[in-house]
């Protein structure tokens, strides 16, 4: 038996006029979930405490809650000491139960074909990753797009899809999805990570439901301007003026001794619109070793295709940019756009590895650089977050130049498509994210993603700065120092 | 929740007459034929409906629904989506009803059925702020599933707790082999609090061996022929002998190895397991699990015609709150199968059944008020009642049973029947109607139980030795109800 301090949201509508916090210090056995520890007080100390359960085995998704902030099914959840229980992010009714319904209406039903035709093995296997929804609704509370616009929500889509890929079903299920908001997904993947089944609801439903979308010509007219510049540019933005590797020669050799070599790829955003960024990332590697290959005849990875579904020109730029690569011999390719990474790292075979700049930095041991007297915040880039599960690596890096205050790892709003083809939502996402930085009192705010840099510099007033860029400040901070003490 | 399957008779080289007696024998010739018959007849085209409707079962490459082995019978007849098929076939029939104009009232507790004179016409439930709701209704159908939440270890979902049963008795329908309770030969021992959680016949279906303490395949002692695929009440009984004796792991289970199977398959038949295990911290992959017996289903309940007419007009049965189609053991994939046969049959005879004027009797309304009006006055925790009912009847009325511990049993629940329950808040009433149920219901069991003064299918008494078998038993049902309680003899031919 052990003794646990939990602190559990609680409102009663009849007799509250606000929520608010209970602690209760419960005894619970060994390897308890969460629920055993609902048990616990609703049994033994607080008979009145409000919460949805049904099979305890992590099968029928009725005790949805937050654990810290993080949705997850009570059932399934190991309770620890000092854990915040609170309920979904949707309308409460009472303590941890929320109103599903408006969100479970939205799930389309079948509707059968006249003539019955059995699903074949393969399509029953294409459906299967798309079926075993529980409908416990983590996604709709985490998805940060239902915050700031209408839409049907993350599991209705996926159930779009699954009806799209069952024969059985008679229905237009991907003009039925376009409005209900499909277009509204950043793909920030939230809903993918906090799914108790692990359904890939980005990868396997939104984006295929846009690619069907795609087939109708039901693509927005923004996101089909984006495939035309790439098809004809093979870059999805329009320079600034000197393009990065216009500017770069096409092996970079380290100040000093050689550590290891990667190739880099650079992305359409740091080569098109913010090379200087890349051009700083570049300094940063010359200075600690690491010798850089570019190969020049690189070109967009693709990414803003797949997330809008427009990827007739996809195998064309897969084929060319591990060409360009496998061309020079490069067994390593870096990346510092999060979202290029994310694409190379999930949605290519390539015959090299891939590896985010901030996984290189931390590789290598780096020089320290000087401590900049600055409070930083940093903002977690979808695609580096739970696209590629970097989490503590950039932060370990900021921590080594400045001051870290830390803000809730929520979508700024600039992926999937959505600054271009719905800006309204992108806006108010970013609004979202301005006011969550100056919560934290940061001087400057950090990121490591192109897309994220450039869409929340145009939302706050404080300087949005790229990880490797803050670095290299740290180091001509260091020399300035150096240079006096010589001086002197 | 259902995990395993659904048996239905699909192929050529199959036959309903095979799962006619497969069933027969399974409930150790207790069923009432007739049901049975129904059962197996009407399977196949029951399955073809959740798959019009949309349900997702696997498949075979030549596009037919896949069938895997389960316990207790001669041909692999047990249809199935993975591990979840339970979860499958509710997400189809709640999809279906969704596509439909019927009007849904969730998240209400039944706690009494009204009468119109002799006919039910009608129920009073709870809503979750404890407000009173008053149902009309030509017919009603209970469809409430089973209760082995009264057992300190058990399967059932927080719904279990048998509250049809109770509901039905004091209507005054006629309740037949309450004693009959399954025990699931694999349930999971850790961690405590999530002990009994379902570990599906699925795994020894797909080849899963089980072994105890000393590494030995135990079931050559018990059933040489079927082994691991004997019937559930054999299984459980072969598992809970080696704890006994002390041939269990320390956690007081045996183990179940799926480890000698290719990974893919444990992957993608076995995904619900895989994942369960691997949140208690074992890849099922590398390592056995371990289980024991748990309270899994009432093969008892309400007794009802082949139209699902309990003996109460008005009221109708289906599903695992009525008895009389698994006798004395259930066979795996067979409960599934029940709901789609005896759900699609109550529910076209209560909606076929003539209209009538319905109106709520004010006296039963009043004694329904005043009934929760005293919960109020009460001073007992109904969490702690619910906690005694469960150890008492684990201990007193679980695998092996005898007269002494059974009365013993009876009396305690006598006792917890005694005192006054209370509702801390008006949300709290509910679950004060539901410990109520759960007493009555227990009490139904333990009777039965008394009842039946021999060992047949899941029911054990260790205090009486018998000459005969099922098949050749003097006893047919056991049955209760407000008004009479026995046992029918068998008039041999």
């Amino acid at each position: 038996m052990k003794d646990l301090s939990v602190r559990v949201f609680r409102y009663n509508p009849e007799t509250d006029d606000q929520p608010h916090y209970q602690h209760y210090l419960v005894r619970v056995r060994e390897g308890a979930r969460v629920l055993h520890v609902l048990h616990a007080i609703h049994d033994e100390h607080d008979p009145s405490l409000s919460y949805r359960y049904c099979c305890g085995s992590g099968q029928c998704g009725s005790c949805a809650i937050r654990v810290n902030g993080d949705p997850v099914l009570a059932c399934t959840k190991e309770a620890q000491d000092g854990i915040t229980i609170e309920p979904l992010e949707l309308p409460v009714q009472t303590d941890l139960v929320v109103n599903m319904e408006p969100y479970l209406e939205a799930i389309s039903s079948l509707e059968p074909c006249g003539d019955f035709r059995m699903p074949t093995q393969e399509e029953v296997e294409a459906i299967k990753p798309l079926r075993s929804c529980i409908e416990c609704l983590a996604c709709v509370s985490a998805c940060p797009a239902l915050k700031v616009i209408e839409f049907a929500g993350p599991t209705a889509m996926r159930e779009d899809m699954r009806l799209s890929l069952d024969p059985r079903d008679s229905s237009d299920r991907v003009t039925e999805a376009v409005a209900d908001g499909l277009f509204t997904c950043t793909s920030c993947q939230v809903c993918w990570k906090v799914c108790p089944k692990d359904i890939e609801i980005p990868g396997k439903a939104i984006e295929k439901l846009r690619a069907l979308a795609n087939e109708k010509g039901l693509t927005l007219p923004r996101h089909r301007e984006v495939e035309k510049m790439i098809r004809e540019t093979g870059r999805s933005v329009d320079r600034a003026g000197t393009t990065f590797l216009e500017q770069i020669a096409g092996v970079l050799e380290p100040y000093g001794e050689v550590k290891g070599t990667v190739g880099f790829f650079v992305g359409c955003m740091y080569n098109q619109r913010l090379p200087q960024t890349a051009l700083d990332a570049m300094e940063v590697l010359r200075r600690n070793g690491i010798r850089v290959i570019i190969p020049k005849e690189q070109i967009c990875c693709g990414s803003p295709l797949i997330r809008t579904g427009q990827i007739g020109y996809l195998k064309t730029l897969q084929q060319r940019n591990i060409e360009a690569f496998v061309h020079r011999g490069i067994d390593t390719v870096m990346t510092m756009c999060a979202g290029c990474g994310s694409t190379l790292k999930n949605d290519y075979d390539c015959p090299f590895r891939v590896i985010d700049v901030n996984e290189v930095l931390l590789k290598f041991e780096i020089e320290p650089p000087a401590r900049l007297p600055v409070k930083a915040t940093y903002h977690d880039p979808c695609h580096l977050l739970r696209g590629q599960g970097i989490r503590t690596q950039p932060r370990e890096l900021i921590s080594r130049v400045v001051d870290l205050v830390e803000m809730p790892s929520i979508c700024c709003g600039s992926g999937g498509g959505v600054r271009s083809g719905v800006p309204q939502e992108a806006a108010a996402l970013a609004e979202n994210r301005r006011k969550e930085i100056e919560k934290t009192g940061a001087d400057i705010v950090i990121s490591s993603c192109p897309f994220c840099e450039y869409h929340i510099s145009e939302h706050t007033d404080r300087p949005v700065r790229n990880i490797t860029t803050v670095l290299l400040e740290g180091y001509r901070e260091k020399d300035k120092k150096k240079g006096l003490k010589e001086e002197v | 929740m259902a995990e395993g399957g659904y048996n239905a008779v699909l192929r050529e080289q199959d036959s309903c007459e095979i799962h006619f007696e497969d069933t027969m024998k399974g409930g150790a010739w207790l069923n009432d034929p007739g049901l049975v018959r129904i059962l197996v007849d009407e399977a196949p085209e029951r399955v073809r409906d959740l798959l019009r409707w949309g349900a997702v079962f696997d498949v075979t490459d030549c596009c037919e629904v896949a069938q895997r082995p389960f316990g207790g019978q001669r041909f692999p007849r047990t249809c199935y989506a993975g591990d979840r098929t339970g979860h499958e076939m509710m997400m189809t029939l709640i999809d279906r009803l969704h596509s439909t104009g019927v009007s849904v009232v969730n998240e209400v507790t039944i706690v009494s059925l009204l009468k119109d004179g002799t006919r039910v016409n009608g129920a009073a439930g709870l809503d979750r702020n404890g407000e009173l709701s008053i149902f009309l209704a030509d017919s009603v159908v209970l469809a409430s599933g089973g209760g082995t939440r009264i057992y300190d270890i058990s399967t059932n979902s927080s719904s279990g707790t048998g509250d049809g049963y109770a509901l039905g008795y004091q209507a005054g329908a006629e309740l037949i082999d309450m004693e009959q309770v399954q025990f699931h030969p694999t349930g999971a021992v850790f961690p405590y609090d999530a002990r009994g959680r379902l570990v599906t016949e699925a795994v020894r279906g797909e080849g899963g061996i089980l072994k105890n303490a000393r590494g030995e395949r135990f079931m050559i002692t018990y059933d040489p022929e079927r082994m691991e695929l004997s019937t559930r009440d054999v299984v459980a009984r072969a598992i809970a002998t080696e704890i006994l004796e002390g041939r269990g792991t320390k956690n007081g289970g045996v183990f179940l190895d799926v480890t000698h199977l290719p990974r893919t398959q444990v992957e993608s038949r076995l995904p619900v397991m895989l994942e369960q295990f691997l949140q208690f911290g074992v890849d099922i992959r590398e390592e056995p699990m371990e289980v024991a017996p748990t309270a899994h289903h009432i093969m008892g309940g309400l007794r009802i015609t082949g139209r699902c007419e309990t003996t109460v007009p008005g009221l109708y049965a289906c599903g695992e709150v009525a008895g009389g189609v698994h006798g004395a053991n259930r066979l795996g994939g067979n409960a599934l199968a029940d709901t789609q046969v005896f759900g699609k049959r109550a529910g076209e005879a209560a909606g076929k059944a003539d209209t009538k004027k319905n109106e709520a009797d004010p006296v039963q309304i009043e004694a329904i008020r005043k009934r929760l009006e005293d919960l109020n006055g009460g001073d007992v925790n109904p969490a702690t009642v619910v906690r005694s009912l469960q150890t008492a009847m684990w201990d007193g009325a679980g695998i092996f049973r005898n007269a002494a511990d059974l009365e013993r049993t009876l009396g305690i629940i006598g006792h917890l029947r005694t005192l006054r329950l209370k509702a801390a808040t008006p949300a709290n009433l509910a679950e004060c109607c539901i410990a109520g149920h759960m007493l009555v219901y227990a009490t139904l069991v333990v009777k039965g139980a008394l009842l039946r003064k021999e060992s047949r299918g899941a029911h054990v008494r260790q205090d009486i030795t018998q000459v005969w078998d099922g098949q050749n038993s003097p006893y047919g049902h056991t049955y209760q109800s407000l008004s009479r309680e026995g046992i029918e003899m068998e008039v041999k031919s």
